[in-house]
């Protein structure tokens, strides 16, 4: 491909396959698969479950490592990395944000959020961390711990702790999913703003609500991507969700 | 959890560890903390009486026999106390590093979470080390003064059972701040090393799903370690009845050390395995829970029962060893004794004995202290130890098996049962006479249990020397006489009732050796064992939480974790005895090496109480830490993803 491709992607998939188990049990989890995902769009991921969606975001991410094929992430080829280099981008050029929200339950929220700057041996200020909080909407819940906090809010921080670093990507694995309608709605209204703000957001979810509110939903199936759409409703991305997944 | 403080106001601080964090880790650092503080209060205290005793002065105003007398007490004194250092000094090394070990992998997912959001794999490692050292500072720092409370306890034990003079106490040294702060940092640090290494390594995601390499048991590390001590374990007990009486014995009550450590390495493979054998009395829906549990905790499992496993291999293969060893040394006694009374008095009354119409024959023995001196230039070597003086040819038809006496004149001296001292010249001072170079002829085997080490023929020694020595006179009696009455030559006894208060002094002193060596150390490894089960179920109060929400009550989640722990207990302490069955193999083939007949002993009513006192102790943590850990309502917990 070319250097072009590289600059312009968020993210760069090049015939990446990932295999897990061996001989007669193994599973393609994900099959030569070719994706580029615009800088600063939004960009869903679709497919029945066990298609393989987690897989390709952590590949993507850097999480897992690919059997075959190239990564590119924010221009940065990452398939080869070592260690310290994936720590690195983990630092500073990706956020992740699971559907359980992983968050630290010892830590107060705006300690959680505060956690990347320090591991990147910077002391963040107090003001800084609260705007990010504040952003997500939680500036009056700064000193509560993950515990006292409704799913919703949680998955919030998460978020605020995902952005702190202002990554170039940030991954999102069903953010949505444990969450109500009012807290899914609140969240995606969020990474709707920090799209429109040129924030690249890379999200599976299983709801063509959530879907609907990305750039560009492109469905995976069996490992592969079988299909694409952009700039289609809710309806449109369930309907093609529903004959994918017959 | 974090060593993120140095924050000033206006930054977002860190405490350390973070208040609400203390709440549910409490325990690990609480465990970890405890498990230096005793580690180094039981080495820092065997230490000191070591030092004190090696550096006893013998006090001023004593006879030269009573001045004999002391050195000899005080030389058995430093070695007893050798035996009890390295005892102690085992198992902090063992407790210390296996507790840390655990406290780190029992945080695998914090840790995963904080590679995640972009920790390097040397911040994890320097985060754990530098745990490690506050944590092991700490708890030498505590360790420190309960290690002069344990030190007045151990003096107390060996003042009562008069194995030191009444004025003895442990003395302190200033450098001992130094060595046991050093120690407690050093066996922290080494116990975290490895873990903090390996949780470093995994991949953040597995660690995450406890997938992939996070879920390998047996790591390189622990295989090798395992097959070393493995190894050791075998060789000891292939070396031992080659090793002589005293080295045989020394070599068989090591084996169950090793064996216990190869045991631990193993656990992974062996402690579940073992654990799903034992019925733990709860069928259906939570027999099932219990069992997926055991499979899935593997790491679990063999971290909780790594104690209980040393503890009992430790307890049972040494006191079984030394019970063993006294029994056959007994009757090995029995067997080379041949005579049917005692008398006990002293000084050399054997002739006015045999003049007693009935008596056919008379041994008279008799105990003087010497010191002796071998080697020379700079080899010389001065020992005190116990000699005989007896009669070489009265003495060889006693006591079956020395016949060897009989060939030799009355200017040499010969081994005795002691075994200490090999044949050659050897330069003999007795209380106030100096006997010169002696020549050392073979003459009694070694012996079992032990005894005097040189044998003297009565010519040899001025009879002044012998008139107030404490003398033992075996006779033998003319066949089809009446028993001659002896009484007016001193405390008579027949041989079997002498032998039976001679085995039971023996016993009571190789039991009180026992307490010694083991009891304090025991109660530190039932520590131990008391701090991994409450460890163990610190990281579970999601786990409780989610099993209730699946429909368990809290009393069937409480009796699914008795359930557990029981059957990893139970594995722990079967593997315990199969590292003790070690040290008997290694007994069984030494006594039988050393006196012809193989000999085990082994004290099964002690195993009873160590399995009902482990048992209970387990049984009643894992209830009191699964009762607590699910006091909360399960939906508070399970609210929050962490
Ligand atoms: N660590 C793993 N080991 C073995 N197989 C795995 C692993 N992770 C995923 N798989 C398999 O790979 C396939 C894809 O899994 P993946 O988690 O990517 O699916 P998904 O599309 O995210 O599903 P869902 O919508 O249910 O989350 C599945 O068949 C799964 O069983
Ligand atoms: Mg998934």
């Amino acid at each position: 491909m070319t250097t072009t491709v590289q600059t312009t992607a968020a993210v760069s998939l090049r015939g990446v396959t990932r295999t897990y188990g061996r001989g007669s049990a193994a599973i393609r989890a994900v099959d030569d698969v070719d994706l580029d995902l615009p800088r600063g769009g939004w960009t869903a991921v679709m497919g029945p479950s066990g298609s393989g969606k987690s897989t390709l975001l952590h590949l993507a991410a850097g999480l897992e490592r690919a059997d075959a094929g190239r990564v590119v992430v924010a221009g940065t080829d990452i398939t080869d990395a070592g260690d310290q280099q994936l720590t690195e981008l983990r630092r500073t050029r990706i956020g992740f944000v699971f559907q359980s929200f992983n968050l630290i339950g010892s830590l107060t929220a705006e300690q959680n959020v505060a956690l990347p700057l320090r591991l990147a041996g910077r002391a963040p200020r107090r003001s800084e961390v609260r705007s990010v909080l504040a952003s997500v909407g939680l500036a009056d819940r700064v000193r509560h711990r993950p515990r006292e906090l409704s799913g919703g809010q949680q998955q919030r921080v998460a978020i605020a702790r995902a952005m702190v670093t202002r990554p170039d990507v940030l991954f999102a694995d069903e953010p949505t999913g444990a969450l109500d309608s009012t807290s899914a709605r609140t969240v995606l209204d969020l990474l709707r703003a920090m799209a429109d703000a040129g924030q690249s957001i890379v999200m599976v979810t299983h709801d063509p609500g959530a879907a609907a509110r990305a750039d560009a939903v492109v469905f995976l199936r069996d490992g592969r991507i079988v299909d694409r759409l952009a700039g289609a409703d809710t309806h449109a991305v369930a309907e093609r969700l529903a004959a994918w997944e017959r | 959890m974090l060593r993120l403080a140095r924050a000033g106001a206006e930054r977002v601080s860190f405490g350390f560890p973070p208040r609400e964090g203390i709440a549910e880790r409490w325990s690990l650092f609480v465990g970890a903390t405890l498990s230096v503080c005793l580690g180094v209060a039981l080495v820092q205290s065997s230490l000191l009486l070591l030092i004190t005793a090696a550096t006893m002065d013998t006090p001023g105003g004593l006879s030269p026999t009573e001045r004999l007398r002391f050195d000899d007490g005080r030389t058995a004194a430093v070695s007893m106390l050798g035996v009890v250092m390295g005892g102690a000094a085992f198992l902090a090394i063992f407790i210390i590093s296996s507790t840390f070990a655990f406290t780190v992998d029992q945080r695998r997912r914090d840790l995963a979470l904080l590679r995640l959001v972009g920790g390097s794999r040397g911040q994890l490692r320097r985060l754990l080390l530098g745990e490690a050292v506050l944590l092991g500072t700490l708890g030498a720092g505590l360790g420190i003064p309960a290690g002069l409370g344990v030190m007045a306890v151990q003096a107390w034990l060996m003042r009562r059972m008069g194995f030191v003079p009444d004025g003895f106490h442990g003395q302190w040294r200033m450098w001992i701040l130094g060595a046991s702060i050093g120690t407690g940092l050093v066996l922290a640090v080494a116990g975290a090393m490895a873990a903090a290494h390996r949780a470093a390594r995994v991949r953040p995601l597995d660690a995450l799903r406890d997938s992939g390499e996070a879920t390998r048991v047996m790591t390189a590390g622990r295989w090798i370690l395992g097959l070393l001590f493995l190894g050791g374990a075998l060789a000891l007990a292939i070396v031992a009845p080659h090793g002589g009486p005293a080295g045989g014995q020394a070599m068989a009550m090591n084996v169950p050390l090793c064996a216990a450590v190869a045991a631990a390495a193993f656990g992974p493979l062996l402690i579940p395995a073992v654990a799903r054998l034992i019925p733990t009395g709860t069928g259906g829906p939570l027999g099932s829970l219990t069992r997926a549990n055991l499979r899935d905790g593997r790491r679990r499992s063999a971290s909780v029962a790594a104690p209980v496993t040393v503890l009992v291999a430790l307890v049972l293969g040494q006191a079984g060893a030394s019970a063993s060893f006294t029994t056959s040394g007994i009757e090995q006694l029995r067997r080379t004794t041949a005579a049917d009374l005692v008398v006990e008095s002293s000084g050399p009354i054997g002739e006015r004995i045999a003049a007693v119409p009935g008596v056919a024959s008379a041994s008279t023995e008799i105990e003087l202290p010497a010191q002796i001196t071998t080697g020379a230039g700079e080899d010389r070597e001065t020992s005190t130890i116990t000699v005989l003086v007896v009669d070489f040819a009265a003495y060889a038809r006693t006591h079956p098996g020395s016949e060897a006496l009989l060939g030799l004149d009355h200017r040499t001296a010969a081994t005795g049962p002691g075994g200490d001292i090999s044949a050659g010249t050897t330069r003999v001072e007795l209380p106030g006479l100096d006997l010169g170079d002696l020549p050392v002829a073979a003459g009694v085997p070694a012996a079992v249990s032990g005894g005097a080490d040189l044998l003297l023929p009565r010519g040899m020694v001025p009879p002044a020397q012998l008139t107030s020595a404490p003398s033992a006179t075996f006779v033998r009696v003319t066949p089809g006489t009446a028993l001659p009455d002896l009484t007016a030559h001193g405390k008579v006894s027949t041989v079997d009732r002498w032998l039976a208060a001679d085995a039971e002094t023996r016993g009571s002193t190789s039991n009180k050796i026992m307490v010694l060596v083991l009891g304090l150390g025991a109660l530190y490894a039932l520590v131990g064992v008391v701090n991994s089960v409450v460890i163990g179920a610190a990281a579970r109060r999601r786990e409780f939480a989610e099993a209730r929400v699946t429909g368990l009550s809290r009393g069937q989640v409480i009796r699914a974790a008795l359930a557990e722990s029981s059957a990893v207990s139970v594995a722990g302490i079967l593997l315990g005895l199969v590292a003790a069955g070690g040290a008997f193999i290694a007994v069984l083939n030494t006594t039988a090496a050393v006196t012809g007949t193989a000999t085990l002993d082994p004290p099964w009513t002690l195993f009873a109480g160590l399995t009902a006192t482990i048992l209970l102790a387990t049984g009643v943590t894992s209830v009191i830490t699964s009762w607590s850990a699910t006091r909360e309502r399960p939906v508070l917990l399970l609210g929050a993803r962490e």
